[in-house]
């Protein structure tokens, strides 16, 4: 089938549009696992409880924490090696990314 | 991109070291109680430096500015041989091609020691050991005797290509220039012609070293508009920086005020300033690249400020280590000929 109303490049205009139409439908299914009502047997409840959600976020910060201590920790490392700082302020820096999970821990409370 | 390294990309970690380095390079103060001092002192105060392993390693063998000169550039190659040590990746990638550099000093030191009839020995103790060639390689080079011989050796490294033909160039002539600048345009345009990517890090990289090149082709033409030879200025060009196109330097070398102007109109201008300012009032060379060199220094630690996981930190401390290296030299030698403070004082390019 040719597609005119797009020129020459149809065929990857063509391409983006299917791409786009399988992303909207993966991210429906998402929502319905998230939102997933209990099905027919009563007692409606969501795929993902709020505990769950939680654990997620927390996680999500961990990552983001561990990634953050790797740079700082290898600079760290590279002072000391130098003797240009002490060990405690390298530990300190090191670990200052760690703060991260710990405010994510505030949605396990909420 | 030639991948040579094996392991990760570790910026963060040579960052840190290198700026810990860098830190315990000389000061003005330590560079205004060298300049008072005679030889063997400035040896002694080497010894309560970073330079204690080397001097300890050279002072059965050497002394008064014999061993300065060695201790100086054995821990140079030292200090270059841990940069390669301590990382991997790109960042290693970078730094080893960077650090051809000194076997393009190397290759000219050779060209120079055969040209000029210097024993093998002579030759071998006045290279450093920093770049891609190894010990066995440089002693090859010292001992082949003649600068042909040394040409052929060269083959298949990345100066191999052009110097067969500035080979026959110095035949012709007699005068080094042509294998010199081959050897330096070699390292220069294989330096450039290896980068890829185009994200923030890279592109200071190649700030850095653009902006090298055209100090280096600013200093040519300074000197060449200076001596009014009449040799051919696009001959002495590196391609790849930004300031020139080689037309434009040949036009330029004719007059020193047009070149001064082009200069102060280039983004350089403000770091330049104090340079030209020199070179227009007093009309001294050697006091204009001087002020180059301190301009380039400057320039380099502004580049390593503007984005720290870049790989500019190590090169800015390659160049600090090197004027460094060249200070002490400097101090040494000038006090051993009897200079003065002052006028030792004016050799010294202190960041």
């Amino acid at each position: 089938m040719k597609l005119r109303l797009f020129g020459r490049n149809y065929e990857v205009y063509a391409n983006m549009i299917e791409n786009s139409f399988d992303i909207a439908l993966v991210a429906e299914r998402l929502t319905n696992i998230v939102l997933q009502e209990g099905g027919l047997q009563g007692d409606p409840q969501p795929g993902i409880t709020t505990d769950g959600a939680t654990a997620i976020g927390i996680g999500l910060a961990a990552i983001g924490a561990g990634y953050a201590e790797r740079g700082i920790g290898a600079a760290a490392v590279g002072a000391l090696a130098e003797d240009s700082i002490s060990t405690g302020i390298g530990i300190v820096m090191t670990v200052l990314p760690e703060t991260l999970v710990i405010f994510a821990l505030v949605a396990l409370f909420v | 991109m030639v991948r040579v390294s094996a392991t990760g990309n570790n910026p963060e970690y040579v960052n840190a070291r290198v700026r810990a380095r860098r830190a315990k390079l000389f000061s003005d103060e330590d560079y205004r109680k060298l300049v008072r001092m005679g030889p063997d002192e400035i040896a002694r105060f080497m010894e309560e430096t970073a330079y204690e392993s080397a001097i300890n390693a050279l002072g059965s063998r050497h002394s008064g500015v014999d061993l300065i000169e060695y201790a100086l550039n054995r821990n140079m190659a030292q200090n270059f041989d841990d940069l390669l040590r301590w990382s991997g990746g790109e960042t290693y990638d970078r730094i080893a091609s960077y650090l051809r550099k000194f076997d393009a000093w190397n290759v000219k030191t050779v060209f120079r020691g055969l040209y000029s009839g210097a024993a093998a020995e002579e030759i071998e103790t006045d290279l450093i050991n920093a770049g891609e060639f190894d010990d066995r390689f440089l002693e090859r080079l010292a001992n082949a005797g003649t600068i042909e011989d040394a040409v052929e050796l060269l083959d298949g490294t990345i100066f191999g290509a052009s110097l067969p033909a500035a080979f026959e160039e110095y035949e012709a002539s007699g005068v080094l220039v042509p294998l010199e600048n081959a050897v330096d345009r070699a390292f220069f345009e294989n330096l450039l012609g290896d980068i890829s990517g185009s994200d923030e890090p890279t592109r200071l990289y190649v700030e850095f070293l653009q902006a090298e090149i055209d100090f280096r082709n600013v200093r040519n033409a300074l000197r060449l508009a200076r001596t009014g030879a009449d040799m051919d200025p696009s001959e002495y060009y590196i391609g790849g920086g930004q300031l020139f196109t080689a037309a434009e330097l040949s036009q330029l070398v004719g007059g020193r005020d047009q070149l001064v102007a082009h200069i102060r109109d280039s983004k350089y201008g403000d770091e330049l300033s104090d340079a030209l300012d020199e070179i227009e009032e007093v009309d001294s060379l050697i006091g204009f690249e001087h002020a180059l060199d301190h301009a380039l220094l400057d320039y380099s630690r502004e580049l390593s400020n503007r984005f720290p996981n870049s790989i500019c930190p190590v090169l800015a401390y390659v160049l600090a280590k090197e004027r460094e290296v060249e200070n002490v030299r400097a101090v040494a030698r000038g006090k051993e000929a009897g200079l003065t403070e002052e006028e030792v004082n004016e050799e010294l390019v202190i960041a």
